[in-house]
């Protein structure tokens, strides 16, 4: 006894000299904390790449007037017709916006340095310095009289001249900065306050800006009230329908057939969320076109083909309900079905014997128990339901006109892709915005109605 | 009401587990069907109740035919070995069940139900769920709902097997009490010979599908049909010896030791090979056979001990007496065996 014990010892000893380097450097990884850091790793950078990183990407950019026409990076400051009026109709500058819009001249030095790069007469210069210099005339016929009045006389082909180069009108100037904008719409009229300035930068500016209108033009778009109306719609009728019911109906019927063939249809009622969304999507159009099956099918029977897919916005419901239903059921069959699975088989037997049949069991064993499934499966696919778009994308697209448009298609149409090619970022950021609020909510809402506190609470045993 | 099991068959796909077994139970009567696990008793349970369809013969309720019917209307009571209590309705709920089921007033439905709560004892627990009950007092729970609709049968599904010792002390009374109480018919499946000894009327003792002997408790331990019933029967169980008739001895195997044929059994001729079986109670200082040994084993149980007895040829045989000091072990013994207790069996296990 004690001779193995001195050997166990003896044999340990050079173990742990070994060991010790190695505890010194990776010490660290022996314990939880630091080893569930490096496990963590990667699923933190995905968080952040791919959740964090969107969402904080569409905050910000929700708060722009980016689009198309503003670029992403910065602007200039163009005035144009179009700039004017927007002085006039916003900012109530009509004066401003005339006396801008005007052909100004204005006899400066500036004007005079270019005369004399040109060639002109320096005697037309200095006349011109002596008489006028600093005056400002809003007409060229009246500019152009005071010119043929000096003393030089100039033709008239260097009169004409001449007013160009003095011409400080501000219509459709361009400027690189807003430093260049000012001091030029002060070379018209000097005494420009600082409100005109500020209205003028902005009603130029080509560029993207802060803003919150883009809140307030959803809040008040009619466009909001009818797209938020289909989401609703679409999502709870998908989720009544199929994601749940549907999937209520298929997990009870497979409890109750055999084994093998209830697997078998487990499996046909899988293969819609396993296959590619795009050739998934291709089958029920081709289900639905003129020339599809129940066009051909039904010309047996006189009726003229017609796409039933986009023909009326009632068919469009129907198909675009039908092809996410068919593929948001499977999940909710597998969870009901595990969850009627583990409803211990003699409650099944104690219930017959106490004289339920099959629907009574259903009504009294089965739905009370799957109380938590239902309840977990509304909440998940309320969500997924809510960001749903690749198959309502695929099959109408938000058609036939806008009827069947949903919240995150609406988003993508709006910020990504639309017929207007005016693609419009910061307003889509907006409502994407509005849907991540709205995600948010509602998951910490399900997280407290679930406990989830409770469910990641410390196990009692030691670890 | 006289249930009969007339020829009755039960197999799973290939494996044949019940054939041609023909069982009576009698009105009022409580019968175990005892037997180790696998024999086929619960199978049995199970086809009266309709849960398992029959594979042939026929199972009648008093005169009618129940070979057919559903399981929802034979009216019978089961209770279950884990209970199957349903966890999300009240115990008021879970005895109610089978009455609302059958859509009864709800003022009979009440009224039965506290009738049936009062019998089993569990006024007090009516709005409690089964998780917040003991293990005893979901019996009781289990016991209300299979009595409530005064069903034709009471099948006990091993209803003792999750409770610890005391209780099932007391649950062994309670059981026994309600059954007489209501007069109801009433099976017991277990695998636990106390149980069935202590409970009921009647034993039919099961082995491999096959009902072995059906008799009173007292005629089936004084009086086993085979060496099967013998073993199963009785605690501290029975030994057996392997011996051969000589000269209308029994020579023990391989030891100097001769028992005198026991009085009852039918003489087998000389050199017959044949076993012998001594229950533990009739091995000791008193009787008329001598057998000398060695004390392998003693087990203290308080007021008695039990002895193991090793004899030259290597068999045990188990001995049960007053405590008592002036043995230990190791000690080689000579006691005694009263032979008109002796039970002689053939190498088949057939009683001889």
């Amino acid at each position: 006894m004690n001779a193995s014990r001195d050997i166990a010892r003896d044999g340990s000893a050079p173990l742990k000299a070994r060991a010790v380097p190695a505890r010194r450097s990776f010490g660290w990884l022996n314990s939880s904390k630091g080893l569930g850091i490096v496990l963590l790793t990667p699923a933190l950078m995905l968080v952040v790449l791919f959740f964090l990183a969107p969402v904080v990407l569409t905050a910000v950019f929700a708060f722009t007037n980016m689009s198309t026409a503003t670029g992403i990076t910065g602007g200039a400051y163009q005035v144009s017709p179009g700039t004017l009026r927007v002085l006039t109709d916003r900012y109530g500058m009509r004066e401003l916006a005339a006396r801008l819009g005007q052909p100004t001249y204005i006899v400066d030095e500036e004007g005079l340095a270019a005369l004399e790069e040109m060639g002109i007469d320096p005697g037309i210069i200095a006349g011109l310095r002596d008489e006028h210099l600093g005056e400002t005339y809003s007409s060229r016929r009246e500019f152009e009289r005071e010119i043929r009045d000096l003393p030089d006389r100039p033709s008239t082909r260097t009169v004409k001249q001449i007013s160009a180069e003095f011409s400080r009108s501000l219509a459709n100037a361009r400027f690189g900065n807003a430093g260049a904008l000012v001091a030029a719409a002060e070379a018209i009229d000097p005494d420009l306050g600082d409100a005109e300035k500020e209205a003028l930068l902005d009603a130029t500016y080509t560029g993207w800006t802060w803003t919150t209108d883009n809140f307030r033009r959803l809040a008040s778009s009619p466009q909001t009230t009818r797209v938020l109306l289909n989401t609703v719609f679409f999502v709870a009728l998908t989720l009544t329908l199929f994601n749940t019911g549907f999937a209520m109906v298929l997990a009870i019927t497979t409890h109750y057939i055999p084994e093998r063939p209830a697997g078998i249809f487990r499996i046909i009622w899988f293969l819609p969320r396993i296959s590619p969304a795009v050739i998934y999507v291709l089958l029920w159009k081709w289900l639905a076109w003129d020339t599809g099956f129940i066009s051909a099918f039904l010309d047996n029977f006189g009726v003229r083909p017609r796409n039933w897919m986009l023909g009326s916005a009632t068919n469009a419901w129907v198909f675009v309900i039908l092809i996410n239903g068919f593929v948001g059921a499977s999940m909710g069959m597998v969870i009901f079905a595990s969850a009627i699975k583990a409803i211990p088989q003699s409650l099944f037997h104690a219930a017959s014997v106490d004289g339920a049949y099959r629907w009574q069991q259903v009504r009294h064993i089965i739905l009370p128990h799957l109380k938590w499934p239902i309840l977990f499966v509304t909440c998940y696919q309320t969500l997924s339901l809510l960001t749903a778009i690749d198959h309502i994308l695929l099959s109408t697209d938000g058609g036939p006109g806008g009827s069947t448009e949903v919240w995150s298609l609406w988003v993508y149409h709006t910020a990504l892709n639309n017929y207007a090619g005016n693609l419009q970022y910061g307003y889509g950021a907006a409502m994407a915005l509005v849907l991540v609020v709205i995600g948010v909510v509602l998951s910490l809402i399900y997280l407290r109605l679930f406990n989830y506190s409770a469910l990641i609470v410390k196990p009692r045993i030691e670890h | 009401m006289r249930i009969l099991l007339d020829k009755f068959s039960k197999s799973f796909g290939d494996v044949r587990v019940i054939e041609d077994m023909t069982l009576e139970i009698k009105d009022g009567e409580m019968l175990a069907l005892l037997g180790p696990s696998g024999c086929g008793k619960s199978t049995t349970l199970f086809a009266i109740c309709g849960i398992h369809k029959v594979t042939g013969g026929r199972i009648l309720f008093g005169d009618r035919d129940m070979t057919g019917v559903p399981s929802q209307e034979r009216n019978v009571g089961v209770v279950f070995q884990s209970y199957a209590l349903y966890p999300h309705m009240t115990v008021a709920e879970n005895i109610a069940f089978p009455l609302r089921i059958r859509k009864l007033p709800e003022a009979e439905v009440k009224r039965q139900m506290e009738e049936m709560a009062n019998l089993v004892h569990i006024e007090a627990l009516l709005d409690r769920r089964p998780a917040e009950l003991s293990g005893g007092q979901q019996q009781r729970v289990a016991l209300a709902r299979a009595l409530v609709r005064r069903p034709n049968v009471l099948l006990l599904d091993e209803p003792l097997a999750n409770l610890d010792a005391k209780l099932r002390l007391e649950m062994r009374s309670e059981i026994r009490r309600i059954q007489l109480e209501t007069g109801i018919t009433a099976i017991l499946v277990t695998h636990d010979q106390v149980e069935a000894m202590s409970m009921c009327d009647r034993i039919a003792i099961m082995n491999a599908g096959e009902i072995i002997q059906i008799a009173t408790p007292q005629e089936m331990y004084r009086n086993p049909r085979t060496a099967f019933v013998a073993g199963f029967l009785g605690n501290p169980p029975i030994a057996f010896i392997e011996a051969e008739a000589r000269g209308g001895m029994l020579a023990v195997k391989d030891a100097d030791i001769r028992l005198p044929m026991p009085a009852n059994a039918t003489t087998p001729p000389d050199g017959t090979p044949v076993i012998v079986g001594i229950r533990p109670e009739n091995l000791g200082r008193d009787g008329d056979a001598p057998i000398r040994g060695r004390i392998s084993f003693v087990e203290t149980q308080g007021r008695e001990n039990l002895y193991d007895l090793t004899l030259a040829n290597g068999s045990v045989l188990r001995s049960i007496q007053r405590e008592s000091d002036d043995v230990s072990l190791n000690d080689e013994v000579e006691w005694r065996v009263r032979s008109d207790q002796l039970f002689l069996f053939a190498q088949n296990g057939e009683r001889l």
